[in-house]
C-alpha cells in the first residue's frame, strides 16, 4: 500500500538528475500506475498488430514478392513497379478519374448540406422540421449495397422508374449504367441523396450556437428573414464551413471506392475507375500484390500529403488543428 | 384592426417557399424507398413492363416468399448480428480503456501514444498489406477475423478520450478517496457519466458494422459465414447471371427486379426500426466527434 | 480523532515552487480554516493531507503516522469537493454509500449508515432523487454525508460552499459549524471567504503564496495581525492602511499623513526615538467615529467626505485622508442625513494598529522581535 495519487503525474517526474533517480522514480510510477498500462494494452496491441503491422508489409511495393516467398524471403526490385505504373495507362486512368471524381463531388456536393441547414433553420414549425431533418438523415445508415441496389433498379433500362418516366415524356430511353459519360452524374448525385442531410447535422450545430440575440436585433434594425440569413446566419458559420472544406479536402483521394465498386462497370471504367478499384482488381482480384501495393502506397503518400497539408492550413485558419 | 403579424409579408413568402422547398428535399429523399417498396410488391410483369412508380402494380408477395425461402438469406441475416453485436462489443473493450488510459495525465508518454494512434487516420498500408496481413494472422474466412480485424477505431477513440478529458477531475479524485482504482474508477464513475459519448461511438460501430461489405466480400470464403451485406451484393449483382434462377423467372410472379427489391427492404426494416432509438443520440455524437475531432 | 502534522512541506510543479515549505500542526477535533487569496497554495496543500498530491519535500502526519506514501483511500480522510463530485447516475443514497460500497462493506451495515448519516443531514426524504433534482443546498449536504458516512479521523473541505448563493451559504455555514460539534472530527477547511474563516475556525491559518503568514484564533488574527497582508485580509470591508511616518507632538507618537494631518498612536516601546519611520498606519473601520463622543480620548483627523453607502443599521462612509481612501463604518440610527457633513472622523490610539512600511510586520507583535 505504498502508493500516492498523483494527478500531477509526469509532472512530478524528474527531468534532470542521475540516471538511478529516475529509475527509481520510474520503479515506483508503474508500481502505482500500472494499471492504467494494463488498461491501455489492448488498444495498443491491436492498432500494432492490424495497422501498424501492414505498414511494415508495405515494402512488398519494392520486391518481387510472392505468397510462397512472404514478405521477408521476397528479393527486393527498387522502384520498378513504380516503373511498371507509370507505364500502365489504366494507373494513369485511375488516377484521373480519382480526381475528378474528388473535385465534382467537392464543387458539387459540399455544398449541399450547407444549403439544407440554412433551410432547416428557417422552418419554424417544429414537428415539421423534425420530421424533415429525420427522413432527411437516414439514407446515411443505409449501407452502400442498398444504395447501389436502388440505384441499379430505378435506372436500369427497360424497367426502371427513370427510363419509364423518360419514355411517358417522348424521350428516348438510355442505358445510363453502361455510358460511361453517366457514371459521374449518377455517383455523385446518388452520394448527395445519401449523405447530405446527414452532413447538415454539423452546420445546424453551428448555427444553433448562434447567439439569438444577434436575430433579435436585426429584426429591430427591419431586417428580413433573407437579409438575415446572408448577413447573419451563414457569416457565423463560415469558419465551419472553412473547417469541413479543409477536412475535406484533407480526404480527397478518399473518393467512397466501396459504392463505385459495386456501381460501376467494365463499360464505365473509363469515367468510374478510380485508384482504390484498381488496386482491388490489380492486387485482391488478379494476386499482384506488389504492383498494387505500390499503387497504394502513391495513394496512401498522396492522402498523408493532402491531409497534412489540409491540417497546416486549419492551424493557420481557425488557430485550432484538426487533431 | 387585424391580429399583429410579427413578421412581414415578404418574410411571409419566403417562410412558405422554404417550407415548400423542404418537403420537395424530403418527398426526393423518401422516394427511392417508395419505389423500392412498390417495385417490392408488385408482378414481376408490372414491373418490367414499367408501370410500377410509386405503388405496387398487381399486389403480390411472391417476391418476398421467394426471398424468405432461401436459406443463405437466413444464414447471412444471422451472421450480419453476429458480426454487428461480437464486433461492437470487441469495439467498446478496446477502445474505452484505451481512451481511458489516454486521457490520464499521468500516462508516461502520453503525447507519443496519443500520436500513434491519430497517425492511422493519416496513412493507413492499403488493401493489399492489410490483406496479406490477416491471411499471415490466419484471419482469412474466419467470424473472428472480421470481428477483432475491425475493432479498433482511432476516430472514436479520439472522440472518447476528449470526453473523458473534460470529465471534472474530482469525480475522480471522490472515488479515489473512497478507495476506488483505475478499474474502478473507469467502470463506476467514468462510464456511467460518459453514457453521451459511448453511446456515439458505439452507433458508429454499429452502424458501421451492420453496413460493412467490402472486407467482409474480400476476407470471407465459405457463403455460411458472409453477412447479410455481401449476400445481398450477390443477388443483386449476380441475379442476373444465375441460370437457374433465369429459368425459374419463366414460371413465376416474381421478377429480378422484384427479388432485388424485397431482399432491400427486408434488410433496411432493422435499420428502420432501431432508427428512432438512435436518432437522439446521433445530434449529440456528430457534435462531439464532429469539427473538434 | 487524529491530530494533523505539517513539516517542511514543500510542493513542486517541474520547476515551479508553489508551496515553500510549511510548518502545521493541528490537534485532533480541531477545526482549522487555511485561508487566502486564490493561489496561495491552500488547495494544494489540502491535497497533499488528502493524497491528492505528491509531497515534494517534508512529511505530512495523520495521526502520528507519517502518510507521504500512504495512498489516498487508506489515510482515513475524507474530502468535500468545490463542485461536490456527486455522480448523476446514482441517487442520494447511492451517493452516500459509494465510499463503503467499494470498501465491501455488508448491505445492511451500509444501509443503517447511509440512514443514519441521512437522518443527520435532514436527507431522509431525498434518499431515492438523483443530483439533478436536488437544489445547491441539498447536493452540499449530501456531499458531506459521503463524507460522513465513512467516518474519517480526519474531514477535509475544498471550498465547499463557494458554489452557493450568499443566503444558502450562510445557512450552510451554520450548519457546518453545528455538525463539527457534534461530530467532533479534527476538521481541514480551505476558502478564500474570511467571513467563512472567521466564523467556522478554532483556528485560522492565513496563507499568501505558498507560505503561512499568520496561525491563530479568528480574534487573535483579527485583533493582532503580524502585518498588514492579514490585516488587509480579514475583516469587512478590510483594514485601512495608510502610509505615514513617525513623529511627535503633544509628548506623544503621531503619524504624519501627507503634509498636514497628524494621527495619534499608541505608545508603543517601538515608536521611541523612531522620528521620520516610515509605517503603515492601519485602522479599522469599525473601531472609527464620526462624533467626538464615540471615540472621548481621540483627536479628530480631517478628512473629505467622497461617498455615504447605507448598509441598512450601518453605513460605510467613504473619504480621503490626504487623498488617501479611507472607510469608515458606522451606525445608521435610522438616518443618514448627518453623515453627509462628514469633515473628521474619530479613532483611539489604543485602536491603532503600527506596522513598518518596508517589511508590513506590526511593531508591536509578540512573535515580532
Amino acid at each position: 500500500m505504498t502508493e500516492t495519487v498523483s494527478q500531477q503525474g509526469v509532472r512530478d517526474a524528474p527531468t534532470t538528475g542521475k540516471f538511478e533517480a529516475r529509475v527509481r522514480w520510474l520503479v515506483r510510477h508503474f508500481r502505482k500506475e500500472w494499471q492504467i498500462y494494463v488498461l491501455m494494452a489492448p488498444m495498443i496491441i491491436w492498432f500494432l498488430l492490424f495497422l501498424y503491422k501492414p505498414m511494415y508489409g508495405l515494402q512488398i511495393a519494392f520486391k518481387d514478392f510472392s505468397i510462397f516467398r512472404g514478405i521477408e524471403g521476397s528479393p527486393w526490385i527498387g522502384l520498378e513497379h513504380f516503373q511498371t505504373l507509370l507505364g500502365n495507362d489504366q494507373f494513369f486512368r485511375a488516377v484521373g478519374n480519382t480526381f475528378i471524381i474528388a473535385f465534382l463531388s467537392l464543387a458539387f456536393a459540399f455544398p449541399v448540406p450547407i444549403i439544407l441547414a440554412l433551410m432547416f433553420n428557417e422552418i419554424h414549425h417544429r414537428i415539421f422540421k423534425k420530421m424533415a431533418q429525420t427522413i432527411v438523415y437516414l439514407p446515411h445508415f443505409i449501407s452502400v449495397v442498398i444504395i447501389a441496389g436502388i440505384v441499379i433498379n430505378m435506372f436500369s433500362p427497360s424497367t426502371g422508374v427513370v427510363n419509364n418516366v423518360m419514355g411517358m415524356l417522348g424521350l428516348e430511353q438510355v442505358y445510363f449504367l453502361v455510358q460511361p459519360e453517366w457514371f459521374r452524374p449518377i455517383f455523385i448525385g446518388s452520394n448527395i441523396w445519401k449523405e447530405a442531410g446527414f452532413e447538415s447535422i454539423i452546420y445546424l450545430a453551428a448555427i444553433a450556437g448562434v447567439s439569438p440575440t444577434l436575430y433579435e436585433s436585426a429584426r429591430v434594425d427591419g431586417a428580413t428573414r433573407w437579409q438575415m440569413m446572408w448577413r447573419i446566419t451563414l457569416p457565423s458559420i463560415f469558419p465551419t464551413i472553412v473547417i469541413m472544406f479543409i477536412i475535406r479536402v484533407g480526404n480527397l483521394v478518399d473518393v467512397g471506392f466501396e459504392y463505385i465498386l459495386l456501381l460501376y462497370q467494365p463499360a464505365t471504367y473509363q469515367t468510374g475507375d478510380v485508384i482504390n478499384t484498381f488496386i482491388y482488381r490489380q492486387g485482391l482480384q488478379g494476386a499482384q500484390y506488389d504492383m498494387a501495393a505500390a499503387a497504394g502506397l502513391f495513394n496512401a503518400v498522396v492522402a498523408l500529403v493532402l491531409v497534412t497539408a489540409a491540417n497546416a492550413l486549419s492551424r493557420r485558419v481557425s488557430r485550432t488543428s484538426l487533431w | 384592426m387585424g391580429s399583429f403579424n410579427l413578421y412581414s409579408r415578404g418574410d411571409r413568402i419566403f417562410g412558405v417557399a422554404n417550407a415548400f422547398l423542404v418537403t420537395l428535399i424530403v418527398i426526393s429523399t423518401l422516394y427511392p424507398f417508395i419505389y423500392i417498396i412498390a417495385v417490392s410488391f408488385s408482378a414481376g410483369s408490372a414491373v418490367t413492363s414499367g408501370q410500377v412508380t410509386i405503388h405496387p402494380v398487381d399486389l403480390t408477395i411472391a417476391a418476398y416468399k421467394r426471398v424468405l425461402s432461401e436459406k443463405l438469406f437466413w444464414t447471412s441475416y444471422r451472421n450480419t448480428f453476429i458480426y454487428t453485436i461480437f464486433g461492437t462489443i470487441a469495439t467498446l473493450l478496446i477502445i474505452i480503456p484505451g481512451a481511458y488510459a489516454l486521457s490520464r495525465p499521468q500516462l508516461l508518454g502520453r503525447r507519443f501514444w496519443n500520436f500513434f494512434i491519430a497517425f492511422t487516420l493519416w496513412f493507413h498500408a492499403g488493401m493489399i498489406p492489410f490483406f496479406l496481413n490477416m491471411r499471415d494472422l490466419g484471419l482469412l474466412d474466419s467470424y473472428f477475423g472480421i470481428i477483432i480485424g475491425f475493432a479498433g477505431n482511432a476516430f472514436s477513440i479520439i472522440i472518447l478520450r476528449n470526453f473523458f478529458e473534460s470529465v471534472p477531475r474530482s469525480y475522480e479524485e471522490a472515488a479515489r478517496m473512497d478507495g476506488a482504482n483505475d478499474f474502478q474508477v473507469l467502470w463506476k464513475v467514468y462510464i456511467p457519466l460518459s453514457k453521451a459519448a459511448i453511446a456515439t461511438v458505439t452507433l458508429f460501430a454499429i452502424v458501421s458494422r451492420w453496413n460493412g461489405f467490402f472486407w467482409a466480400m474480400v476476407l470471407l470464403r465459405s457463403e455460411e459465414k458472409i453477412p447479410l451485406q455481401v449476400y445481398l451484393r450477390k443477388t443483386i449483382v449476380a441475379l442476373v447471371a444465375d441460370e437457374e434462377f433465369a429459368s425459374s423467372l419463366l414460371e413465376e410472379v416474381y421478377s429480378f427486379e422484384t427479388v432485388s427489391a424485397a431482399i432491400m427492404v427486408v434488410s433496411i426494416i432493422p435499420v428502420l426500426l432501431v432508427y428512432p432509438f438512435i436518432q437522439k443520440y446521433f445530434n449529440k455524437g456528430i457534435l462531439l466527434g464532429g469539427v473538434k475531432e | 480523532m487524529s491530530a494533523v502534522t505539517l513539516r517542511k512541506v514543500f510542493k513542486r510543479f517541474g520547476p515551479v515552487e508553489v508551496v515553500h515549505g510549511i510548518d502545521l500542526s493541528i490537534n485532533a477535533r480541531e477545526f482549522v480554516v487555511l485561508v487566502g487569496p486564490s493561489g496561495c497554495g491552500k488547495s494544494t496543500t489540502l491535497r497533499m493531507v488528502a493524497g491528492l498530491e505528491e509531497v515534494s519535500d517534508g512529511t505530512i502526519e495523520i495521526g502520528g503516522r507519517v502518510v507521504n506514501e500512504v495512498a489516498p483511500k487508506d489515510r482515513d480522510v475524507a474530502m468535500v469537493f468545490q463542485n461536490y463530485a456527486l455522480y448523476p447516475h446514482l441517487n442520494v443514497a447511492e451517493n452516500i454509500a459509494f465510499g463503503l460500497r467499494l470498501r465491501r462493506i455488508k448491505k445492511d451495515i451500509i444501509t443503517a449508515s447511509v440512514n443514519d448519516v441521512a437522518a443527520t443531514l435532514g436527507l431522509s426524504e431525498l434518499l431515492h432523487r438523483r443530483p439533478a433534482d436536488l437544489s445547491g443546498g441539498q447536493r452540499q449536504r449530501v456531499a458531506m454525508g459521503r463524507a460522513i458516512v465513512r467516518q474519517p479521523q480526519v474531514f477535509l473541505f475544498d471550498e465547499p460552499l463557494s458554489n452557493l448563493d450568499a443566503k444558502l451559504r450562510t445557512q450552510m455555514r451554520a450548519e457546518i459549524k453545528r455538525l463539527h460539534r457534534r461530530l467532533d472530527a479534527t476538521s481541514i477547511y480551505v476558502t478564500h471567504d474570511q467571513v467563512e474563516a472567521m466564523t467556522l475556525a478554532d483556528r485560522i491559518v492565513v496563507m499568501s503564496d505558498g507560505n503561512i503568514e499568520q496561525i491563530g484564533t479568528p480574534m487573535e488574527l483579527f485583533l493582532n495581525p503580524i502585518n498588514t497582508f492579514v490585516a488587509g485580509f480579514l475583516g469587512s470591508p478590510p483594514m485601512n492602511q495608510l502610509e505615514a511616518t513617525v513623529s511627535y507632538a503633544d509628548g506623544g507618537p503621531i503619524a504624519k499623513v501627507g503634509s498636514d494631518i497628524a494621527i495619534p498612536l499608541p505608545e508603543l516601546r517601538q515608536l521611541r526615538n523612531a522620528e521620520g519611520h516610515p509605517i503603515i498606519v492601519g485602522i479599522r473601520p469599525e473601531d472609527t467615529a464620526v462624533e467626538r463622543n464615540g471615540a472621548a480620548n481621540a483627536a479628530g483627523i480631517k478628512c473629505d467626505l467622497d461617498l455615504v453607502e447605507p448598509l441598512g443599521s450601518e453605513a460605510l462612509v467613504h473619504v480621503s485622508v490626504a487623498d488617501h481612501p479611507v472607510v469608515l463604518k458606522t451606525e445608521t440610527r435610522g438616518a443618514i442625513s448627518h453623515l453627509s457633513d462628514v469633515q473628521e472622523f474619530f479613532v483611539q490610539p489604543d485602536h491603532i494598529k503600527v506596522f513598518d512600511q518596508k517589511t508590513g510586520l506590526a511593531l508591536d507583535h509578540p512573535e515580532v522581535a
